[in-house]
């Protein structure tokens, strides 16, 4: 991975096991116009809201209302922090968050992430529970 | 069995090592402390975890560095990392994914380093204090690292099968021996367990082609010709995630098979998801009597793929990468670079 390249056209295609960005060590210039537009696009927060429908498990208290339409770049940890307000928790209190009754997802991963891959009809079902209930 | 080239991918995957400078934040070294040591080398492996590299480095700046005296008011649940830039380190990510993280964002940040140098250890400061927990979202005991490590793999198994029946009928002690492997770093305890959940390689199964004079209606079954359950070309999905250079991360549905039935390469993927960096290759225009064979135009290249810390060939499939060059929490991770000019 430490070989010097010579060749300024030097890209992935041709095998080379030098990184791109270094292969062109020698040519210092800014990022492209396109390039930093497109970097902006795909950090872009306005995004549209997806709909989360909670679902209590075992003793978990119930929710009067349970469906809600949640910001899709928030971070799962803003589900977290939503549920345990909506449910009045106190610091400390176990609750258990689960997506389709299977896994327990990242905290930084993002709602929209997750409403891709897991969501059902239109919603991203959330379980929560009292004690761990799966896994 | 796994077949010879599926089983080499894996080791190397598994053997991969990524060089770290552990740095103890100059303004947080206790008092009488023996400045000028307080930096720690290390060859971590892609698939570990900081939580599992903190022993040996207390160790060291234990026995080397800190006072002795002074190190009793260190309270270890209080360590945390980030980058030289000040990027805050996940406890949860494989370190193999936080190094190929750092190489793409330094890609836009900084003039290309020296070619010479590319083999410099990504620089770490080690904070004693203060962690901030919000931004960490976990916390830096083992026991929170395992959890982490046993959803993803879940969630992974969800979006190969459509369920997680692999992964939650595993005995207690086979899903123990997965983490045990990461821990020990040992690739035959942890593959024992992860050849039942982790997709089996072998040549796509194309049902829309059958061989030239077969008969249509011929059972699959006939000539060995069976779509394999378990295989990579029969997942519902590749689990991927694409990081761009300081974020954001990126997870999309990736069908290891076409709709033709031809397989899903890298460059398709990122093409349909994102055309800004990778833009499609236009169709070549119809042959005339002038041109008999023409080519697609070029498209400009401003970015790359980093897989494992390997520069991905655009033809790569998807379904072959997930199976052999995933991390052992069953992610695909691509790591988008910036090609400078």
């Amino acid at each position: 991975m430490a070989q010097a390249a010579t060749s300024p056209e030097l890209t992935p295609q041709q095998g080379s096991r030098n990184l791109p960005s270094i292969a062109n060590a020698n040519e210092r210039s800014d990022l492209s116009e396109e390039v930093l537009r497109a970097l902006e696009t795909y950090k872009k927060k306005d995004s549209p809201k997806v709909v989360v429908r909670f679902k209590g498990v075992g003793n978990a208290p119930i929710m009067k209302q349970n469906v809600y339409k949640i910001v899709a770049t928030n971070r799962f940890q803003a589900v977290i922090q939503f549920l345990r307000r909506e449910l009045g928790w106190q610091k400390g209190e176990p609750l258990f968050l689960y997506i389709n009754s299977t896994f327990s997802p990242a905290p930084d991963d993002t709602v929209i992430n997750l409403y891709k891959s897991f969501a059902t009809e239109g919603f991203l079902i959330v379980n929560y529970s009292t004690t761990p209930a799966w896994g | 069995m796994a077949d010879y080239s599926t089983t080499l991918f894996r080791r190397l995957t598994w053997e991969g090592t990524v060089p770290l400078e552990i740095r103890v934040d100059s303004k947080e070294l206790p008092a009488n402390s023996n400045r000028g040591l307080e930096c720690y080398y290390i060859q971590a492996p892609r698939v570990s975890y900081l939580p599992l590299i903190v022993p040996e480095i207390r160790q060291y700046l234990m026995d080397v560095v800190f006072d002795e005296i002074a190190a009793k008011g260190l309270k270890e649940e209080e360590w945390w990392f980030e980058s030289e830039e000040g990027t805050l380190l996940k406890w949860h990510w494989p370190i193999g994914v936080i190094y190929d993280n750092h190489t793409i964002s330094t890609s836009i940040r900084s003039p290309p380093v020296p070619s010479t140098s590319s083999a410099t250890p990504m620089r770490l400061i080690l904070h004693l204090a203060a962690p901030p927990n919000d931004k960490l979202f976990l916390s830096s005991t083992i026991d929170s690292c395992k959890q982490a490590f046993m959803n993803q793999l879940k969630e992974a198994d969800f979006i190969r099968w459509g369920n997680t029946r692999r992964m939650t009928s595993l005995r207690m002690a086979d899903q123990d021996a997965l983490w045990e492997g990461i821990r020990e770093h040992s690739f035959d305890e942890y593959w024992r367990v992860a050849s039942k959940l982790m997709p089996s390689t072998g040549p796509p199964t194309r049902p829309t082609s059958p061989p030239v004079g077969s008969s249509l209606s011929r059972p699959m079954s006939a000539d060995g010709n069976v779509p394999d359950r378990d295989g990579a070309y029969s997942v519902r999905s590749v689990p991927v995630r694409m990081y761009l250079p300081d974020g954001p991360v990126l997870q999309e549905l990736a069908p290891p098979l076409l709709e033709d039935g031809i397989p899903n390469t890298v460059s398709q993927f990122l093409s349909t998801h994102l055309p800004l960096l990778f833009p499609p290759r236009p169709p070549p225009p119809p042959p005339s009597r002038l041109n008999p064979n023409p080519q697609a135009p070029q498209v400009p290249e401003l970015a790359y793929a980093l897989v494992q810390g390997v520069v991905s060939p655009p033809d790569a499939e998807l379904a072959w990468l997930g199976a052999c060059l995933a991390g052992a929490d069953g992610w695909l991770n691509i790591c988008i670079g910036i090609i400078r000019r």
